[in-house]
């Protein structure tokens, strides 16, 4: 049977030959549309940030957004010794901040993952809750007990900004354990090992970018933070640099240039660290950036 | 019987007391999680939970920032509420509240990565791009830099103004709500739209193929396929944008600083003024127990719908 048809198929067109097949529609409509939307939406989202570099390197900076007189001082301006200090503060701050969270919400986390505990559902919506909760309320009470013990300093800032992040972070790194087989564990612990023997040389690595996205939103989740330096660090030369520029923008004679490149300076390690990571860890990436 | 029921765990040698409870199919006590729980416990306790109960606490005292009452101050009972029933910046606070994390969280910043996400799967790479690039840069910028360009761009001689035909007009201060609520929304399309793309690409192309297959219009594909598959992403980023926007503090105090004449005096915003700015501490406190209470059933919603997905 089908040795007598196929021959007649090869030299034969098909009786649906006439037809032509269909174009693969380039541009319809909706194409036109779609990109429109976005193309509007850029200018949208690129004007404000449009005024913060030309601002940056105008010699004659207004609020105006217009072609710069280019010149360099307003750089040089920002990274004079008490902006520079104000940098290095917040780079402090952060860094203590992010270290203690991510420490405690990992070994926290791995006991959430792995342990019986008592009541472990509703302490875990509990911590849910309060990584949604607004810092705002904390302000008046950490007020009156960091000023009545004498604490209006940096590390102390620092470990609250550390503990803001906590909630959020435990929930993170507990996901992360939560996807790890058991049976590596196991195995060690048939070996004898201890707890902190596993926690060091299993878990650790393994969740390396849960504990990396977890760092990650600590610290940008202090260096982002204005209120909390402002209320409770009372020295001028232990302030964060989002204080400090705030500064700027409050002075008699307002700078306009140095405001744009101080911003840029204070930014752009944020900036440059999401996206540097953003493609490494993907998925649960979007999740650590989730709530700043 | 009992007896019997553990011979062998007698035979083990193990001690007496174990005998009875030493049933290794159940999950036990693990003496490890008290030291491993042990530094985010005393840390949430000590500089989280302890404050929130001691802000309930001052809210109902007459502390003040300054002068007689920094020291010397008492509970006071009800006369807190009092003054906060008979407040009338109270209630339009909670007004502007509602306005600014409703309308430009809730659905501004939601509906901006929504259509965003959907447009950008038709766009050219190039635009797609640049754009995608620029919501992102745009949602990691730190709060305060985020107030700061949004106050350049949209006071007087700023760039949006100048662009509306009129550099002289001070949008900033004609409509203050209006532009705190694009710069919140602004600042928060961009997780919106990351959200968003991750759950498109999750949308089975077969339906997709149904829907043209059975002749649907792209607008019918879109409103009827694909927007219902996308609910659930819908009300979780709409939540999170409202927590989010909630907190938001830093972005309307640098701004407008409440101004002019309390048109974005959202309530986190008045708190701080009403303790730092007017020193009373103790009402303060007791309009930030107002925030938590919100929060407690915004916090209360964003769970029960985490846990109805899964």
């Amino acid at each position: 049977m089908t040795r007598e048809i196929q021959p007649s198929r090869s030299t034969e067109l098909p009786p649906w030959s006439h037809l032509t097949p269909n174009k693969v529609n380039r541009w319809s409509f909706s194409k036109v549309f779609s990109n429109i939307v976005i193309s509007a939406l850029s200018i949208f989202f690129a004007v404000p940030m449009l005024w913060l570099a030309l601002a940056s390197v105008d010699k004659n900076a207004t609020f105006q957004t217009k072609l710069p007189v280019l010149t360099a001082e307003h750089y040089i301006v920002s990274l004079e010794s008490g902006n520079l200090a104000a940098l290095r503060n917040s780079l402090v701050i952060s860094l203590v901040a992010s270290t203690i969270g991510t420490v405690a919400a990992f070994f926290a986390a791995y006991s959430f993952s792995r342990h019986h505990i008592v009541w472990k559902g509703p302490i875990l919506l509990g911590i849910l809750f309060l990584s949604g909760v607004p810092i705002t309320i904390l302000i008046v009470p950490m007020y009156e007990m960091f000023s009545s013990a004498g604490l209006l300093t940096m590390f102390p800032t620092a470990v609250l900004l550390g503990v803001t992040a906590l909630p959020f972070q435990i929930y993170l790194i507990k996901n992360f354990i939560d996807a790890i087989p058991r049976d590596l564990e196991e195995a060690a612990y048939i070996e004898r090992a201890k707890t902190w023997h596993v926690l060091w040389s299993v878990i650790l690595p393994l969740t390396m970018p849960g504990l990396a996205s977890a760092a990650l939103f600590g610290f940008v989740n202090a260096w982002g933070s204005f209120l909390i330096p402002l209320v409770l660090i009372s020295s001028d030369n232990q302030q964060a640099a989002p204080v400090r520029l705030f500064g700027f923008v409050n002075a008699t004679s307002i700078d306009y240039g140095a405001i744009a490149a101080y911003s840029i300076i204070y930014s752009l390690p944020v900036v440059v660290l999401y996206l540097a990571l953003s493609r490494q860890f993907k998925a649960g990436f979007v999740l650590g950036g989730a709530v700043r | 019987m009992s007896v019997t029921q553990n011979a062998p765990a007698n035979t083990l040698g193990l001690p007496e007391k174990l005998r009875l409870e030493a049933r290794l199919d159940k999950a036990r006590f693990n003496p490890a999680s008290l030291v491993l729980l042990a530094p985010a416990t005393v840390l949430l306790l000590g500089l989280f939970l302890v404050p929130v109960v001691y802000a309930i606490y001052l809210g109902f005292t007459n502390l003040q920032l300054i002068g007689l009452h920094a020291v010397n101050y008492r509970f006071t009972g009800w006369a807190n509420v009092n003054t906060l029933v008979h407040d009338a910046t109270f209630y339009q606070s909670i007004w502007l509240t509602v306005l600014f994390v409703v309308g430009s969280g809730a659905v501004g910043a939601t509906l901006l990565g929504l259509v965003m996400a959907i447009a950008m799967q038709d766009c050219l790479r190039l635009i797609r791009q640049i754009a995608g690039a620029l919501a992102i840069v745009a949602w990691t910028l730190p709060p305060t830099t985020i107030a700061i360009v949004w106050k350049a761009s949209s006071t007087e001689s700023g760039i949006i103004p100048t662009l509306l035909g009129n550099p002289n007009y001070d949008l900033l201060y004609d409509q203050a709500m209006l532009i705190v609520c694009l710069a919140n929304s602004w600042s928060l399309a961009g997780l919106a739209m990351i959200m968003f793309s991750a759950a498109l690409r999750n949308v089975p192309e077969e339906i997709l193929a149904a829907a043209r297959l059975e002749g649907a219009s792209r607008a019918q594909t879109l409103f009827k396929v694909t927007l219902p598959m996308l609910r659930s992403t819908i009300v979780t980023s709409a939540l999170l944008m409202t927590l989010l926007t909630f907190g938001n503090f830093t972005l309307v105090y640098l701004m407008t600083a409440g101004g002019p004449g309390n048109q974005t005096n959202i309530l986190p915003v008045y708190s701080y003024l009403q303790g730092f700015k007017f020193f009373n501490l103790g009402y303060s406190a007791l309009l930030g127990n107002v925030i938590v209470l919100i929060s407690a059933v915004l916090g209360g919603l964003f769970v029960l719908l985490g846990k109805q997905r899964r």
